[in-house]
């Protein structure tokens, strides 16, 4: 069967049925400009060797990330990777702490144990991911298990690359959500280069939302530089999911507009295919969307953009005043105490 | 007190702490209808449903990152690999992400793995291995190998309160072979606490799993040879007791460490590297390890005799010892 | 991040792997004006090349690495300095930020004394007992070496050393003889352990080791450097040391009477040193008898002179120094050293003189550099200056480093030979002893063989043989006393 591929979301009825105001598509448009101003400075913090390790973005896949992450309940849960940054700024990471993160400071999420986007709240019910993609995949499926299993009306996001998609963890993971009828909703980031890997190389069907075929459910493929249409087809994803009806897999198309990571300058990558893809910038797409239908103003919008401007530099000021973290504790939380299983996040 | 085999006592342990606690459930091939390949979970589904006694898919990977998620959302999964060696399919998950995830990012992941394992049975490469060294060196996991029916229990019971990844290996040969008394009502035996399972005077044997019988059994040829033989059962390797290990050593000067993982990295090496560190100027003897040999476990009966360490040659070995 | 200092600019890390970056090009120079995130220099690494983009806003205020340099990963490239700040020179480079600078620990490394392995034979991996089927090697005893030597568990050595028991006087049970330790605490709870020692045992002991505090001028290494010496007693040590025979391991009465004390941190020094010696070189020694009839004259003739003049006294070991160093010139080895697979010799001679401290405290070795400089004046001179110089507590590390030759003299206790031990990584040391009047053959103007009396002095080289042999050495112990005994000034 062929998947459905989804229109673009063209009226601000259109978007009004979808359950979003003005208000909610201006945070929209606040958080891709705080998800890129966050990887530009983070960017150059790097390049100024105040970032230590590597450093990775997700350029181009800020409309796929927030409009998933819009489309999220309170209660629900996810595992965003590394492209996925607007994932943590629209459940409400707050960026010092991104940057903390970023340069291993105590008060990164992961205190300096863990670096770059390998991080998560489990308060805001994000779970950190792992370097070995895509092991949270099946991660995420469990999560849906334990809903199920207490008929809880909640729902897992899983993310993962169409490079990861590949690997047999996303195979177990969702045929495990299929036969179960879990409430998990597969998003299937495709940005058509797995590091120097083009797409051809790595799967042989058409759409990766092909597959969902063969695990018994319904597959969808969506221009993620639509951030609207990919709110939409998350959002009744996600609610299908909720209301018993099994999971989704959603493809999210886009381009990695950058390296695989800073030390890579994708040269690999044909120069047209990124100016045709940059012609298609979420957020320039979505600005020009917004002054179109819902009346973003010159002065609404700079009111915007220095707002961000001012949240990024407290931000990175906060993050440089964290402390490195202590060497003493280098041992500290290798394991856990039994205390620690009833801390209210834990649910 | 009733008298229970070793396999009763982790099927009774598993039974009252699903019942005392919703949050575990049992998950695993074959564990709902079947009871499990052993039989561990047998009449589990009729008494708790089969939303709380999953039969999963082929997927060793999918039930170990199944239960890590289910974990993190604050229930106690007891996963069942099928036979110990299976988890070998599942290793990413419970090295990359369950022993990794509290320290990274301070979710514990509340999860028992029970691993049936060992050989003795002609199992073969694939169904007779010990594979607990492996995740004795990777921080984050505990590693839990009980040897009596009474400490299966209450082994188990504290595994699944644990708030971290436990690996519960449960020995095959012993499933229906060893039988001991078990209280009925629940109890919980701490990690990191070995067990005297017979005082000696002259040689210290440091053992776990099936091999506490092997030992015991070489322990009464040598007694008759008025040699003393103590032997300790870990009980657990992560945490193990290094306290016990040492007092016993210093007492008795002479140790023969013994397992029946294969030698080479074996656990037997941090214990005898410990010893030499710790309890050098007690000794009396070169600390003796006594393991497998290099080699996967074969299958012919003659090969697997020669490959899991033998009564006799235990003992042989602390003859060596108690002449040195 | 620009809060009115300077901001520096480092080389970042442009992925996990990279370790260096080269600088391409400088986009500013020094004292032009840039803005925050303003691109600054280019930078090639083995995974990209890029722009890096300023840290700070100001002025470059100066660059420290040029353009084609290649610098590891953190280091300071330049710096910029807040606008209106003083701003350096442009064209004063630094000197270069990572230069480094050989770490001058060296000799300190050298002196640290290496812990020696147990005091025990070597065991003997011999066969296990016959009715041992195990098909791993069984652990084994060694077998008893007919010399009293046999291995000794750690326990046992602990329990011997506890209760002051010689496990060789304890019959064993264990394999091939060896004691247990059941058997010594059977030994032990016998009462036999008061008992003493068993000759035997202690002229084994006497053997081995050196006796180490009745040749209080065998030189040590120089030891720990600072603080030089605690109240040193110029060259000859006054006092005979307290404990003059090596003490029998075994045996010994257990308690009353026996006084402990702690070894100083230079005892210890000393000891393992020597020990580390021993191990190291293969040491011979040779002797020679020197008449030293022109000394003592040309000894007279100068001694007053020396001392109103200079205030130095022309001992009669600043005579034999002399004469060593100018021998030394045509014996290059016995001043040299194996380093690893090499032959090191030098044309300079650095003697180092060893000095007793008091109560057989320790042993310290000051050095004399390029001795082959100075004349008997100068050499008397120094060996004054560096005597005053330990009485006073006023050694400096370098004075008791760099030693390549070292001369011992326990003359003042009228002792007439010894065996000293070689002070590592040196190849040879020198021994004089008491002069004494003997009754020497010579020969008179007619050729004839007479009897006279004569201040011989004997004079012995200690050297490795490893790199000295014993002609070698001998050709050196002639030319040194043809030096003396022809002294002529």
């Amino acid at each position: 069967m062929a998947v459905r591929e989804a229109e673009p979301v063209e009226t601000l009825q259109q978007v009004k049925e979808a359950g979003l105001d003005r208000e909610d598509l201006l945070g929209m448009y606040r958080n891709m400009l705080i998800t890129r101003a966050i990887e530009e400075r983070g960017h150059i913090l790097y390049k100024q060797g105040k970032i230590p390790g590597s450093f990775y973005t997700g350029r181009g896949n800020e409309g796929s990330a927030v409009g998933v992450a819009t489309a999220m309940g309170a209660n629900d849960v996810g595992t965003p990777l590394q492209r996925d940054m607007g994932v943590h700024v629209t459940r409400g990471v707050e960026p010092w702490r991104v940057f903390a993160q970023y340069m291993g400071r105590v008060d990164g999420p992961t205190k300096g144990r863990d670096g770059n986007v390998h991080m998560g709240d489990a308060r805001l019910g994000l779970h950190t991911m792992v370097s070995h993609l895509p092991a949270m995949l099946p991660v995420a499926v469990g999560m849906a298990l334990a809903f199920k299993i207490r008929d809880e009306k909640r729902v897992a996001v899983a993310w993962c690359g169409e490079g990861a998609s590949a690997r047999g963890d996303a195979h177990e993971g969702m045929n495990l959500a299929g036969v179960r009828r879990l409430p998990v909703v597969f998003v299937i980031d495709n940005n058509q280069w797995a590091y120097s890997t083009p797409s051809h190389l790595e799967y042989a069907v058409d759409h990766l939302a092909d597959r969902a075929a063969g695990y018994g459910f319904d597959g969808v493929v969506v221009d993620g530089t639509d951030v609207l249409a990919v709110y939409r087809e998350a959002k009744r994803a996600i609610e299908k999911a909720r209301e018993g009806g099994g999971p989704t897999l959603i493809e999210s198309v886009t381009l990695r507009m950058e390296g695989h990571a800073v030390h890579d300058d994708a040269f690999y990558v044909p120069k047209e295919l990124f100016e045709e893809w940059a012609r298609r910038d979420p957020i320039e797409r979505f600005r020009s969307w917004l002054r179109d239908n819902a009346e973003l103003t010159d002065d609404a919008e700079d009111e915007i953009t220095s707002g961000v401007k001012r949240l990024l530099n407290d931000a990175i000021q906060r993050a440089e005043d964290s402390p490195l973290p202590d060497p003493s504790t280098v041992t500290d939380g290798v394991f856990a105490a039994a205390d620690e299983l009833e801390t209210p996040h834990h649910r | 007190m009733p008298e229970k085999t070793y396999l009763q006592a982790i099927s009774d342990s598993l039974r009252q702490e699903m019942r005392r606690d919703q949050r575990v459930f049992v998950l695993g091939e074959d564990v709902g209808v079947y009871g499990g390949a052993f039989k561990v979970t047998q009449g589990f589904q009729e008494e708790f449903g089969a939303s709380r006694v999953l039969d999963m898919p082929l997927s060793e990977t999918a039930i170990v990152a199944g239960a890590t998620g289910a974990a993190l959302m604050g229930m106690r999964p007891v996963a069942e690999m099928q036979f110990a060696d299976f988890v070998s399919c599942a290793w990413d998950h419970l090295v990359t992400i369950a022993a990794k995830q509290h320290y990274r990012t301070g979710t514990p992941i509340p999860i028992v793995l029970r691993l049936p394992s060992g050989g003795g049975f002609s199992g073969g490469p694939f169904h007779s291995q010990n594979p607990e060294s492996s995740f004795a060196h990777i921080p984050g996991l505990k590693v839990v190998c009980p040897a009596t029916p009474e400490d299966a229990k209450g082994l188990l019971a504290t595994a699944i309160e644990d708030p971290n990844p436990v690996l519960f290996f449960e020995h095959k040969h012993l499933y229906r072979r060893i039988r001991g008394d078990v209280p009925d009502e629940r109890y919980t035996t701490s990690f990191g606490e070995a067990r005297v399972h017979r005082e000696g005077e002259d040689i210290t044997v440091i053992t776990w799993g099936a091999m506490v019988y092997t030992a015991d059994e070489a322990a009464a040829k040598l007694a008759e040879e008025d040699v003393s033989v103590e032997v300790l059962d870990l009980r657990t390797l992560v945490p193990w007791d290094r306290d016990a290990v040492l007092a016993s050593v210093e007492r008795c000067s002479k140790a023969l460490v013994l397992h029946e993982d294969t030698k080479t990295g074996g656990f037997g090496g941090e214990i005898a590297a410990t010893i030499a560190e710790e309890a050098f100027e007690h000794l009396d003897a070169p600390v003796r390890r006594l393991a497998a040999p290099d080699s996967p476990v074969p299958f012919a009966p003659s090969l697997e005799k020669a490959f899991i360490p033998q009564v006799d040659v235990v003992a042989a070995a602390l003859r060596e010892l108690a002449a040195y | 991040m620009s809060t009115g200092t300077q901001v520096e600019v480092v080389m970042p890390q442009m992925g996990v792997s990279v370790s260096e970056g080269t600088i391409t090009r400088w986009l500013k120079q020094a004292g032009e004006s840039i803005a925050l995130d303003e691109p600054l220099l280019e930078i090639s690494t083995d995974k990209v090349d890029t722009e890096v983009p300023s840290p700070g806003e100001g002025v470059v205020s100066e660059i420290r690495v040029q353009e084609g340099e290649t610098v590891e990963v953190g280091t300071v490239l330049a710096t910029i300095a807040p606008a209106g700040a003083a701003v350096a020179e442009p064209e004063a480079p630094a000197a270069p930020p990572t230069e480094e600078e050989a770490p001058q620990e060296e000799a300190t490394a050298e002196a640290e004394p290496e812990r020696q392995p147990a005091a025990a034979a070597p065991v003997d991996p011999s066969e296990p007992v016959a009715e041992a089927p195990t098909p791993g090697a069984a652990p084994a005893a060694s077998e008893p070496e007919g010399n009293g030597k046999m291995f000794v568990s750690p326990v046992v050595a602990r329990i011997a050393a506890q209760h002051g028991v010689d496990p060789s006087v304890v019959t064993g049970t264990g394999q091939g003889g060896r004691v247990t330790k059941k058997d010594i605490l059977a030994f032990i709870e016998s009462g036999a352990a008061v008992e003493p020692a068993p000759e035997p045992a202690v002229e084994a002991a006497a053997q081995t080791v050196p006796p180490t505090p009745a040749a209080p001028a065998e030189p040590a290494p120089p030891t720990p450097p600072t603080p030089p010496a605690p109240a040193p007693s110029a060259a000859p040590p006054p006092q005979a040391p307290p404990r003059p025979a090596p003490e029998p391991v075994a045996a010994a009465a257990p308690l009353g009477g026996e006084v402990e004390e702690p070894m100083n941190a230079m005892r210890r020094g000393v000891a393992e040193h020597m020990r580390r010696s021993l191990d190291t070189s293969a040491h011979v020694t040779s002797a020679i008898e020197v008449d030293m009839s022109r000394v003592v004259a040309a000894r007279e003739r100068l001694k007053k002179d020396y001392q109103s003049s200079y205030g130095v006294n022309p001992t009669y070991l600043a005579f034999a120094t002399k004469a060593a160093v100018e021998t030394l010139k045509d014996w290059p080895w016995i001043n040299g050293e194996i380093r690893g697979e090499k032959i090191v010799t030098r044309p300079w001679v650095n003697v180092g003189i060893a000095v007793a401290l008091e109560d057989g405290k320790g042993l310290i070795v000051p050095v004399i550099r390029n001795a082959q400089d100075l004349n008997l004046l100068g050499i008397a001179r120094a060996i004054g200056d560096l005597a005053e110089r330990a009485r006073t507590k006023k050694l400096m590390p370098d004075d008791v480093q760099g030693g390549t030759f070292t001369i011992t003299n326990t003359g003042c206790f009228g002792t007439f030979h010894g065996t000293p031990i070689i002070s590592q990584p040196q190849a040879g040391i020198l021994g004089t002893y008491a002069l004494v009047k003997r009754p020497w053959v010579v020969q008179d103007e007619l050729g004839q063989d007479v009897i006279a009396i004569r201040p011989m002095m004997n004079v012995t080289l200690t050297y490795d043989h490893r790199l000295v042999d014993g002609a070698y050495a001998g050709g050196f112990l002639r030319d040194l006393r043809a030096r003396l005994e022809g002294w002529a000034d």
